[in-house]
């Protein structure tokens, strides 16, 4: 189910993304991931950081520049893959778990092509894998935070995906639990070889799992971004 | 001070019977004799009468869902031509009753109608040369109650889409489903609550339908209880079909409720900014635009039509008698709604003010109301105020003095009525005003309290002001229904007391329905007012961003 090391990685050349006329939010962004790195973004609320990674997923069309996913281009121009067809998983900030389904039936929800047994038993396995064994027939209202986030990340991980996007994704966990929680993921990604983008605020939040780091700025209040790659030392 | 309290609880209670006695009555009816009538009905009708009934309430129910899903979704999650008028217009066959368009649409499509009269001249057949639907059988009922009930379903489906949480739509897109699997893995479970207190509502109107079903010869439950009635002259036969009906209507709400239950959980999860609409172009969009279309040509457009054209052509010569009638439906929705305002007030208030399980328990009764077919609620204040009339005469005749008798001063005038919309309508009102005491924050309550006003004081001052809206919405909603009213005003009305719907009803019985056509354009002009105001609190909620109408107005 989960692959191992992969020979291609994420790479985004010159994207561009603004809302209004003339006032770009992302600007001519340039961007590699490889197989089992960590990339961080970080920047202040409203720098375009969100964006980047629903423009990854396929969620916003890209008006310029080019996205590869696993050495397929998914976005260019004139081309625009729809998110179902990209092979990205993706962790949204409140989980989006589906509420009308089971945890087990959350995390099985991606898996497609396997009969109804297999699919059953993918799910318990990445439950099992992130501690939650022993709510597979929980609904998404009796699960705490933590628990949320994993079935939320175990769901992502099912469709086995080249590209994982996290989207500030320990922001509404409580302090003591982030460290436990951001390892054990962390280290599960890092050993499928799965590229990887964390978008945060909090510019400590990934510090000593990061391989690489992108930080967006805001100099004005109209949206005018600036990006810059700054490798950091791993 | 205490005892004042406990005497203001009588209030709620007083108000409450005006539902529960009336339904309480129609079961002890039925334990009565009727032996005879109840036998020959058994052995004779009793199973068309549920095979019929159950029958159109399942086919209504997929034709209002095809009917109401699918536009709801294309106009809450799509754009498309015409996009913007009909979400709003796709709400207007509200304001036509079931038996209006029965009246209008069987007409229409008749042999002797201008659809085929058309169609002959055109090909030159003659009647055994085609096929042509029939609408006069379950399934042309089914149709006509489904085009005009759909409204109900798309609604609520509507509000719920709405309210879909955008994150888990976009989840589903990263995990491998396309636009068309998220829709049926997403957001159809998510809103299949919503949808389902639409449907049930659907479902009880079709449980509680006379006039259509009797124009298309349908032998239903309602139509029994009415031939029971009158042709039998059987109350405790017509009291036993009544109880029959109310169970079937009581596992509806069961089901409801037992599927709003399990809703309960989802809404604890997090929720989201609604899905931004796709744009829809060529071809797709064109059908978009045919799906909406169709329900409100069914529902709207051609009974409407066909009725402006009859009314047009020969109309109603009697002007004066629908001038007549139309003052009576006037006067009647007048002071029923009115009547169920400050009744609905009433019990809100009290309930609000003391904050108790029983004041709760008796508004939630007088909301049932409205589930109650017309027919049933008949035979229950008939019968209670026959009682009334009896002990009152009683009364007259022992005081001393010769004077002539008191008469049926309750059972025989429009009392009966009155009573009888309040037991079927002030379902309709207390939500409404509920609704609107519901945006009064109790803080306002405590800080005039604190600044030296009485709960008098409270009421006048802080809550009627704020509750001018919600009181105006539910007397519109109350008097339009009271206007269309059919089966409870037949049974209810003193002699020689017509409606406009009870003359619609007469004359299109008597197939003049180019006569009943100008009654019939005056109640869907009336019922077109709280279409237009739901329109455009719909259309206002809905830009501010918010989940939108409440689902108590849509029921509404």
């Amino acid at each position: 189910m989960i692959s191992g090391t992969r020979s291609q990685c994420l790479r985004i050349s010159g994207l561009r993304f603004g809302y209004q006329q003339g006032a770009k939010l992302i600007d001519d962004l340039d961007l590699e991931v490889a197989p089992g790195e960590l990339h961080t973004v970080v920047g202040p609320s409203g720098c375009g950081k969100t964006t980047l990674l629903r423009l990854i997923a396929g969620l916003e069309r890209a008006p310029q520049g080019e996205i590869h996913v696993n050495g397929k281009q998914v976005a260019g121009e004139r081309l625009h893959l729809q998110p179902e067809q990209r092979d990205v998983g993706f962790v949204f900030q409140d989980y989006a778990l589906f509420p009308h389904l089971s945890a087990e039936r959350n995390v099985s929800f991606g898996i497609r092509g396997k009969h109804r047994r297999e699919r059953r038993t993918i799910a318990r396995r990445l439950l099992d894998r992130f501690g939650l064994s022993d709510h597979t027939d929980a609904m998404p209202h009796t699960l705490s935070g933590g628990q949320l986030q994993r079935v939320a990340i175990a769901r992502a991980l099912a469709r086995d995906p080249s590209v994982m996007l996290f989207d500030e994704p320990f922001c509404n966990l409580e302090v003591s639990q982030r460290a436990a929680i951001r390892r054990d993921v962390f280290d599960a990604l890092k050993a499928d070889g799965i590229a990887t983008i964390l978008v945060t605020h909090d510019p400590d939040e990934a510090t000593e799992y990061e391989d690489h780091r992108t930080e967006f700025f805001q100099h004005e209040r109209r949206n005018h971004t600036q990006s810059h790659n700054e490798q950091i030392t791993t | 001070m205490g005892r004042l309290v406990r005497l203001w609880l009588l209030v709620p209670f007083a108000i409450a019977m005006i539902v529960v006695v009336p339904l309480v009555v129609v079961f002890a009816r039925a334990a009565g004799d009727a032996s005879e009538s109840w036998n020959h009905l058994v052995d004779t009708r009793l199973l068309d009468y549920a095979l019929n009934t159950i029958a159109l309430a399942a086919l209504v129910g997929i034709l209002t869902l095809a009917f109401g899903v699918p536009p709801a979704w294309l106009v809450q999650t799509q754009r498309f031509p015409g996009r913007g008028m009909l979400s709003w217009a796709l709400m207007l066959p509200l304001a036509v009753p079931a038996y209006v368009a029965a009246y209008a649409l069987t007409d229409l499509l008749q042999f002797s109608g201008p659809v085929q009269g058309w169609m002959r001249e055109q090909t030159g057949w003659t009647r055994s040369d085609y096929w042509f639907p029939d609408l006069r059988t379950l399934p042309g009922a089914a149709l006509i109650l489904a085009s005009t009930l759909y409204p109900y379903v798309y609604l609520s489906a509507r509000v719920a889409f709405a309210s879909l949480p955008r994150s888990a739509m976009e989840a589903s897109r990263t995990l491998g489903c396309g636009p068309a699997r998220t829709f049926f893995r997403v957001a159809l479970p998510l809103s299949r609550p919503a949808i389902v207190a639409g449907l049930a509502l659907v479902i009880m109107e079709t449980f509680a339908d006379f006039g259509a079903v009797q124009h298309c010869a349908v032998d239903t439950f309602a139509t029994g209880i009415y031939r029971a009635w009158y042709g039998m002259d059987s109350q405790a036969a017509a009291a036993r079909l009544s109880v029959l009906l109310v169970l079937g209507v009581a596992t509806l709400l069961l089901i409801e409720w037992a599927l709003r239950r399990r809703r309960e959980h989802h809404h604890n999860t997090h929720r989201s900014a609604p899905l931004p609409p796709r744009e829809l172009r060529g071809l797709r969009s064109w059908m978009a635009c045919a799906v909406c279309c169709i329900p409100l040509l069914i529902g709207f457009i051609l009974p409407g039509a066909r009725l402006l054209a009859l009314a047009i052509e020969r109309g109603d010569r009697r002007l004066a008698s629908v001038l007549e009638c139309g003052l009576n439906s006037l006067k009647l929705g007048t002071a029923s709604s009115v009547i169920a305002v400050i009744l609905a007030t009433c019990i809100v208030a009290t309930h609000r003010a003391s904050a108790g399980r029983s004041t709760g328990v008796l508004k939630t009764l007088t909301r049932y109301g409205y589930a109650l077919p017309g027919p049933v609620i008949a035979i229950g204040v008939i019968t209670v105020l026959a009682w009334g009339d009896h002990r009152l005469n009683d009364l007259w005749a022992a005081l001393p003095g010769e004077r002539e008798r008191l008469g049926l001063v309750l059972s025989g005038t429009i009392v009966a009525l009155l009573v009888g919309y309040q037991t079927r309508f002030l379902g309709v009102a207390v939500p409404l005003i509920e609704a609107g005491y519901g945006r009064i924050n109790r803080r306002l309550d405590d800080a005039a309290r604190t600044l030296g006003a009485s709960p008098a004081g409270v009421f006048a001052r802080i809550h009627l002001p704020n509750l001018r809206a919600p009181m105006l919405a539910a007397s519109l909603f109350v008097f339009v229904d009271v206007v269309k009213e059919l089966p409870a005003t037949l049974m209810l009305r003193p002699f020689n007391y017509d409606t406009l719907a009870v003359r619609v009803y007469q004359l299109a019985s008597e197939e003049r329905l180019d006569e009943a056509a100008t009654g019939a354009l005056v109640i869907v002009g009336i019922g077109m007012l709280p279409v237009l105001v739901l329109a455009r609190r719909f259309s206002t909620e809905h830009r501010a961003g918010g989940a939108g109408v409440r689902t108590e107005e849509v029921s509404a």
